[in-house]
């Protein structure tokens, strides 16, 4: 670690009604990845949000090399150093590489734009980065992986002295991760403060040099990361203890009836004959890289996306899915990874959202019956311990693990059996985590069947009784959990890619 | 300001609501100041409410349609196209006049019928069924009544008896009757499957689909019911203003759709005010009768109806942006 290269001091920004941060520091030195955690609230991206000038602190201090700064704009702060590459990435998908990276500063050959230019800048960038992307390639063709890349490599050809990667795992898979660290050591190496923020324990303890924790819109301390624990981390973060270890056994009994059996599903040229068997009470895990068509898979069944070929069983009868709608009717729930796009209506109150999926059991007549859909709600709120003020709270106001029990929720008052979750616990934060987890185990030992696909491979180890393993579209393998190993499931994921 | 909004009475009603009430009640002083008090009295109040009654259904038919995400902008040609096709039946064909009012309504649903089929089961954009509905319901009205205008029956006349549903005697019926269909609307949308299905859709159409609801049906229900109340609104237009000719009707598009903008409706989908609707298009009823009695060009009702819609687009906007 070399010397500061920038420290906020003091920081203290209210918004009508919240003390967004009290008082916060924050201290990065030149040559060092800095990880920035808390739970989601805690004011991780509020502090972000003021060190790059898109929102004006209060009071307190930024230094940055040495002069104190007040940045007006995103673009202030990017033109003297200081870039953030976003969670969601900010690409347009229809251009190229090179006139992604180079977009509103293009290359100009009189009043045209000199795309030969920006392509071999953007190549001598690459190769400065070690990594192999084809400039002319069209953005949306490349993987998320290889977006995050691109949007790395935008922010270092701002001369960026200071980069902040919010979340940058959280939609890769374990080998883009691999080669995202690869990155980031190689830019510690070039004498860059790097603060990276994440909720993955695993991440912080492998790549960072300090940890800032917040908490609750406060400063809770730093610590040197080789000298600290797990525990210690997230003591800090939540005050209390929380991860619990691996499932060892299947709790599926062995005469467990099957509830779901797929054969030789076929759907786009995602999924490309996918069969397998789901037992009541089980938690089946879906495991495989970003791409091999583990969501495919799901929203076929769900009638989401339209089935070429293959058959569907539920409880041993053979049926059609068309639609959401006649999955629905066969018990079939799905939980969206996307929330926000696929599962809720924000516009809505919980009560609202409650209901939306059998609206007929609260009819009176032709009017609906608010008071029972309140009713139901309520119970919902009290059983899932959701947090909200109440049911008739618009659900935008929810945090992330709140609004998924509401989803959650919606297929439980429309009583569905088969719960497929969509990586269920994506972008929330570890306290929600677990208790989403306490939830699924739950439904299990009440009888519901879940398919849980998930990219983290923590989650399927912990909560999967079986594990099925996709690539490209295929089903590459099945293991129980007492066999699965972190290395087995790799090994299966990256079957079909030479 | 703040203290205004948490009154609990203002709560109840809205506080946009309170708004436009105010609004509405400061134009009509401004107007009786403005015209030295010729505006005062009944006279005016009442010619400004024959104009609201049929842009009433007009833009209460439209609310439904915003409140999905979609836009309708035929419904006023395609409220001349029942109104034209209807009276011809009447007045050359020689159908009861119980009959015409069927044929009126049937006509609007058809249009609904097929707007919103094209729009739910097709997904063509709603942008471009309105300007090709707009076309053909001109089309089909020129057509049918060989491009002359139709003239419905006076009082006196055989047939006259209809326009008592815009006033009988010192009765406003015309009031009444578009009060209780906008008190069925308010209770359609907010009360019932159809509504809860139309708002949430015109939010997250996509999350309404994967929750098992067939989001088509309801969609196209939206543009049904839209078709329907402007086969209705035909029917007070000529009840007010007898004659209608074929190739017009344009200009109440904007002013149906800035009443339900201006009453609360977000042009985003997902947001709708019945009585928000209602109040709006009486302060666009008045403000056409105050030209009027101002003897200003007829045209500054455009200009003005035009700015109406873009202050209150973007106030929806700025809102929105607000609360994310």
């Amino acid at each position: 670690m070399g010397e500061v290269i920038l420290t906020m001091k003091e920081i203290d920004k209210s918004f009508p009604g919240v003390h967004a941060l009290d008082h916060v520091n924050l201290e990065v030195r030149k040559g060092e990845v800095h990880a920035l955690m808390g739970e989601n609230g805690a004011g991780k991206s509020t502090l972000m949000k003021v060190l790059t000038g898109i929102y004006s602190k209060d009071s307190g201090t930024i230094t940055f090399e040495g002069k104190e700064v007040d940045f007006h704009s995103a673009k202030e702060a990017q033109d003297a150093g200081i870039v953030i590459v976003h969670q969601e990435l900010n690409m347009l998908g229809h251009l190229t590489v090179a006139q992604n990276i180079f977009i509103g500063r293009e290359f100009k050959k009189g009043l045209r734009i000199d795309d030969k230019k920006m392509n071999e800048e953007a190549k001598k960038l690459f190769d400065r980065m070690n990594i192999d992307i084809d400039p002319k390639e069209t953005m949306s063709k490349l993987t998320v992986g290889k977006q995050q890349m691109c949007e790395i490599a935008k922010a270092i050809s701002h001369d960026a002295k200071v980069i902040v990667f919010d979340e940058p795992s959280a939609a890769l898979t374990e080998t883009e991760i691999d080669e995202l660290f690869k990155i980031i050591r190689d830019l510690r190496e070039k004498d860059l403060g790097i603060v990276y923020i994440s909720h993955r324990m695993d991440e912080i303890k492998v790549i960072t040099d300090r940890v800032t924790v917040m908490r609750d819109g406060s400063y809770v301390g730093t610590l040197i990361t080789k000298d600290s624990t797990k525990d210690d981390i997230i003591n800090m973060m939540v005050g209390r203890v929380i991860y619990e270890d691996p499932k060892t056994e299947s709790m599926v009994p062995e005469d467990a009836p099957v509830v779901l059996k797929v054969e030789h599903l076929k759907a786009g040229h995602m999924v490309n004959d996918v069969s397998f068997e789901l037992h009541r009470g089980e938690i089946l895990g879906f495991s495989g890289l970003m791409g091999a068509g583990r969501t495919e898979t799901a929203r076929a069944i769900f009638g989401a996306d339209q089935i070429e070929s293959g058959d569907i069983y539920v409880n041993g009868k053979k049926v059609t899915i068309k639609s959401p709608s006649d999955a629905v009717a066969n018990g079939i729930g799905y939980l969206s990874e996307d929330r926000k796009r696929y599962g809720i209506v924000v516009d809505k109150t919980v009560a609202e959202n409650t209901t939306m999926a059998c609206m007929e059991n609260f009819m009176n007549g032709i009017f609906i019956d608010k008071k029972k859909e309140r009713e139901i709600a309520q119970k919902y709120v009290d059983d899932l311990a959701t947090k909200t003020p109440s049911v008739d709270q618009l659900v935008v106001n929810l945090s992330g693990g709140n609004q998924q029990k509401v989803v959650i929720a919606k297929w439980l008052t429309r009583n569905s059996d088969i719960l497929i979750f969509d990586e269920p616990t994506r972008g929330i934060d570890v306290g929600a985590k677990s208790e989403i987890y306490k939830l699924m185990n739950q439904l299990a030992a009440d009888g519901k069947a879940i398919i849980m696909i998930s990219s983290e491979m923590t989650e399927i180890l912990r909560m999967s009784d079986r594990i099925v393993v996709m690539c490209e579209g295929k089903k590459t393998g099945e293991i129980g959990i007492a066999e699965a190993t972190q290395e087995n499931i790799m090994n299966m994921a990256t079957r079909e890619i030479e | 300001m703040e203290k205004i909004k948490q009154n609990p009475i203002v709560k109840k009603i809205g506080f946009n609501r309170v708004v436009l009430c105010c609004a509405l009640i400061l134009l009509y002083v401004v107007l009786c100041v403005t015209t030295g008090g010729k505006f005062f009295g009944m006279a005016r109040i009442m010619s400004a409410l024959n104009y609201a009654y049929f842009l009433g259904f007009l833009s209460l038919g439209v609310t439904f349609v915003i409140a999905t995400g979609g836009i309708d902008f035929s419904i006023g040609p395609v409220m001349f196209c029942c109104a034209l096709v209807s009276g011809y039946c009447f007045v050359a064909h020689g159908v009861p006049m119980g009959l015409a009012f069927v044929i009126s309504i049937l006509v609007g649903l058809a249009f609904g019928c097929f707007s919103g089929y094209l729009v739910a089961y097709w997904s063509v954009p709603s942008f471009i069924t309105s300007m090709a509905g707009m076309n053909i319901a001109k089309g089909i009205a020129s057509v049918f009544t060989k491009t002359q205008s139709v003239s419905w029956p006076q009082s006196s006349q055989d047939g006259g008896w209809f326009r008592v549903i815009v006033k009988a005697g010192a009765i406003p019926t015309g009031l009444i009757l578009f009060l209780a269909a906008a008190v069925v609307c308010a209770i359609i949308l907010n009360k019932t499957t159809a509504g809860r299905y139309i708002l949430s859709l015109g939010s997250n159409k996509e999350a309404v689909r994967l929750s098992g609801v067939n989001t088509k049906k309801w969609e196209m229900l939206a543009f049904v019911i839209c078709g329907v109340l402007c086969g209705i609104s035909a029917l007070f237009y000529v009840a007010a203003y007898t004659t209608v000719q074929p190739g017009y009707g344009d200009n109440y598009n904007n002013e149906a759709i800035a009443g339900c903008v201006m009453g609360g409706t977000s042009m985003a989908g997902g947001l709708a005010s019945i009585s928000g609707t209602v109040i709006g298009v009486f302060i666009i009823a008045l403000l056409q009768e105050g030209i009027l009695a101002l003897n200003f060009d007829k045209n500054f009702q455009l200009i003005i109806t035009g700015v109406i819609v873009i202050v209150a687009v973007y106030s929806d906007v700025v809102a929105r942006r607000r609360k994310n």
